[in-house]
C-alpha cells in the first residue's frame, strides 16, 4: 500500500479516515491469509515473509491518530460515537492478525494430508471473501446503509458455512490415527481457531453495522 | 396597622413573584436540545434563551395567561384580597416542594390554579354575601382544566404527524450516513430558530409569577406603571433563571443527547411551541412540561419505539392529583389565616 504523508492525512475527512484505515487493515489481512496459504504450500519462506509484514506494518497508527484529533474536534455528528466504535473495531481485526500471526510464526507445521490442506484453503477462500466484503459494507455506510446492512447479511451466511468446515476440520484432526506430534495438533488446532477467531470478529462487526443501519435509516 | 401590613404583604408577593419567574427559568430545559447539538457556544445558547423567554414574559403580561391568572377566573365584581394571593403561593410552593422532594413531576401551573380554586372556595364560605357558585368564571375556569387534557393530546398528536409527514417527504430518501449528517447539520439552523420561538412562547405561558403581579393590580394594590415595571422584573428575573441556574439541568439533559437528532428535535420543540403559541393566545395556562413529555411520546410512537406506558401512567396519576391536592392545602392554608383575622 502506498505511504500516505502526514500533510496528506491531515487533508482527509473522518469518512476518507476510515477508508484508509479499513484498506490498510483489509491489506494487511489478506497478507495474513495468504501468508498461511504459503504454509499450506510448505513454502515457508514467503509464509514467514508475509505474517512479519502483517506483525511489523504500523501504517494503521497514524491514520488512527489522525482520524482520532479529528473526531475528538469535529462539531454536530451525532454518529460520532458510533463512528469512533466503528473504527476501533476495524482496528480489533488487525489485533487479532497481529497475535495469530505471532502464534503462527512459533512453529513450522506439516500438513497431514492433501484432504487436510484443501480444507483448509477453502476456510481461507471464506475469509479473504469475508474480509473484503466487511471492507466494501464499511465503504457504504457513508453513501448506502440498507446496501452496507445487505453486504453484511451475506458475510453473515459465509461465516455460517466455515463454521460447519471448521466442525468438520476439527473432526478430522481429532480422528487422526497416525501417531501425531503434540505439538502439531496443537498448531493446527490453533489454526483453525486463529481463522475463525477473526471471521467471528468479522461477523460480530457486521451485526455492529447492521445496528447502525437500522439506527440510522428512517423509514416511511 | 392594617395598612402597613398589607403594604407589607404587597412587597412580599412582589419578591415571591419574581422569584418565582426566577425558578420558572432556573427550570427550563427547552435549551437542552440546542446545547445537545451543538449548534451554539454553551454560554451564548442560555443568554438567547435567557432573553427570549424574558421577553415573552414580559411581552403577554399585559393581558392573555397573566389575566387569567390574575382575574379572570373569578366570578363576577370579585377581586383577589393580598392574603388570597399570598395563600396561593405558599400553597403552590409547598405542594411542589413536595414533589421535588418525593422525586414526583409536577406541574406549577396546575399546582397554582388548583391553589385559586381552594382559596376561592373557602373565601366563598368564609364571607358572607360570595356565592360559591358565583365565586368563579366557570367557563374560564373549564377551559383552562379543559386544556390541561386537550394539549398534551394534541401535542402528541402533531408531533406524530408531523414526523410522519417530515418521513415520507424527506427522512426516508436519506440513504447513507454521510447524507443525514449533512442533513442534520441544515437543521440545527432550524432548531436554533424553532428553540427560540419556543422559548418565547414559555415565558409568555408562564402565567404563574405574571398572575400573582395581575392580581395585585386588579385588587388596586400596585397601578399600571407598577405593574409593568415588575413585569418588566419578572422577565428579567426569568432570563436570569435560566443564564444562571438552569445551566446544570441543561448542561445534564444536553449531555444525554449528543446522539440524538437534531431533526427530531426540531419536531418536538415545534409542535411544543405551537401548542404553547395557541394556548397562550387563548389565555390558557397550560403545563409546558405536560406537553412536552407528550410530544416526545409521540415520536416515539412514530418511529414504532417503546413507550413506557407505566411511567406515563404514574405520571398521570400525580397530574390529576395535584390540582385537588393544591387545591384542599390552599383552602387549609387560607381557612388558618382566617382564624387570625387575615382575610
Amino acid at each position: 500500500m502506498k505511504e500516505i504523508s502526514e500533510k496528506e492525512l491531515k487533508k482527509l475527512n473522518i469518512d476518507e479516515l476510515t477508508h484508509l484505515f479499513v484498506d490498510n487493515i483489509n491489506e494487511q489481512n489478506l497478507k495474513l491469509i495468504e501468508g498461511i496459504e504459503f504454509l499450506v504450500e510448505e513454502d515457508f519462506d514467503n509464509f514467514t515473509q508475509n505474517l512479519n509484514y502483517v506483525i511489523e506494518t504500523n501504517t494503521e497508527v497514524r491514520i488512527k491518530k489522525a482520524f482520532e484529533s479529528k473526531i475528538f474536534k469535529s462539531k454536530l455528528m451525532f454518529s460520532k460515537a458510533d463512528r469512533l466504535k466503528l473504527f476501533n473495531k476495524i482496528n480489533d481485526i488487525k489485533n487479532i492478525g497481529e497475535y495469530s500471526a505471532n502464534k503462527m510464526l512459533l512453529y513450522r507445521v506439516v500438513f497431514p494430508d492433501e484432504e487436510f490442506k484443501l480444507q483448509i484453503l477453502n476456510i481461507l477462500k471464506s475469509l479473504k471473501l469475508i474480509s473484503n466484503q466487511l471492507t466494501n459494507a464499511i465503504k457504504f455506510i457513508g453513501s448506502d446503509l440498507t446496501k452496507a446492512h445487505d453486504i453484511c447479511e451475506n458475510v453473515k451466511d459465509e461465516r455460517r458455512r466455515m463454521r460447519k468446515e471448521e466442525w468438520e476440520l476439527l473432526n478430522r484432526l481429532y480422528n487422526y490415527d497416525m501417531d501425531y506430534l503434540s505439538r502439531t495438533f496443537l498448531y493446527l488446532k490453533e489454526l483453525i481457531e486463529g481463522v475463525m477467531m477473526l471471521a467471528d470478529h468479522i461477523k460480530s462487526f457486521s451485526e455492529y453495522i447492521q445496528f447502525i443501519a437500522i439506527k440510522y435509516l428512517i423509514f416511511d | 396597622m392594617a395598612g402597613d401590613l398589607t403594604s407589607i404583604l404587597v412587597i412580599v408577593l412582589i419578591i415571591l413573584a419574581i422569584s418565582l419567574a426566577f425558578a420558572i427559568g432556573a427550570n427550563d430545559e427547552t435549551l437542552s436540545s440546542l446545547v445537545g447539538a451543538g449548534v451554539l457556544k454553551f454560554k451564548v445558547a442560555l443568554l438567547i434563551g435567557g432573553i427570549a423567554v424574558g421577553a415573552g414574559m414580559f411581552s403577554f403580561s399585559f393581558s392573555f395567561v397573566a389575566k387569567t391568572v390574575g382575574a379572570d377566573l373569578l366570578g363576577e365584581g370579585l377581586t383577589y384580597t393580598t392574603i388570597m394571593l399570598l395563600t396561593v403561593l405558599i400553597s403552590s410552593i409547598i405542594w411542589l416542594v413536595i414533589g421535588s422532594f418525593a422525586g414526583i413531576p409536577l406541574s406549577s401551573t396546575h399546582s397554582l390554579i388548583g391553589s385559586i380554586v381552594g382559596v376561592v372556595i373557602v373565601y366563598s364560605f368564609l364571607q358572607g354575601g360570595v356565592n360559591p357558585e358565583t365565586a368563579f368564571n366557570w367557563v374560564k375556569l373549564g377551559n383552562v382544566v379543559l386544556s390541561w387534557f386537550i394539549s398534551p393530546v394534541f401535542g402528541l398528536i402533531i408531533t406524530f404527524i408531523l414526523f410522519k409527514i417530515f418521513a415520507k417527504t424527506y427522512l426516508s430518501k436519506l440513504k447513507g450516513l454521510n447524507q443525514i449528517e449533512n442533513s442534520e447539520k441544515n437543521f440545527k439552523w432550524l432548531l436554533l430558530i424553532t428553540v427560540i420561538f419556543a422559548e418565547i412562547w414559555v415565558g409568555a405561558n408562564s402565567g404563574e409569577a405574571l398572575g400573582i403581579l395581575y392580581g395585585l393590580l386588579d385588587n388596586g394594590s400596585l397601578n399600571m406603571g407598577q405593574y409593568i415595571f415588575y413585569a418588566f422584573i419578572c422577565g428579567i428575573a426569568s432570563c436570569i433563571g435560566i443564564y444562571f441556574a438552569a445551566r446544570y439541568v441543561i448542561r445534564n439533559l444536553a449531555s444525554q443527547m449528543i446522539d440524538s437528532r437534531p431533526s427530531e428535535g426540531l419536531i418536538i420543540q415545534l409542535s411544543t411551541a405551537l401548542i404553547l403559541m395557541v394556548a397562550t393566545l387563548l389565555s390558557l395556562p397550560i403545563s409546558h412540561s405536560h406537553v412536552i413529555v407528550f410530544c416526545i411520546v409521540g415520536m416515539g410512537l412514530a418511529q414504532k419505539k417503546e413507550v413506557d406506558y407505566k411511567g406515563l401512567g404514574k405520571m398521570g396519576i400525580y397530574w390529576v392529583l395535584t390540582f385537588p391536592i393544591a387545591a384542599a392545602l390552599a383552602g387549609f392554608i387560607y381557612f388558618g389565616f382566617n382564624l387570625f383575622g387575615l382575610t
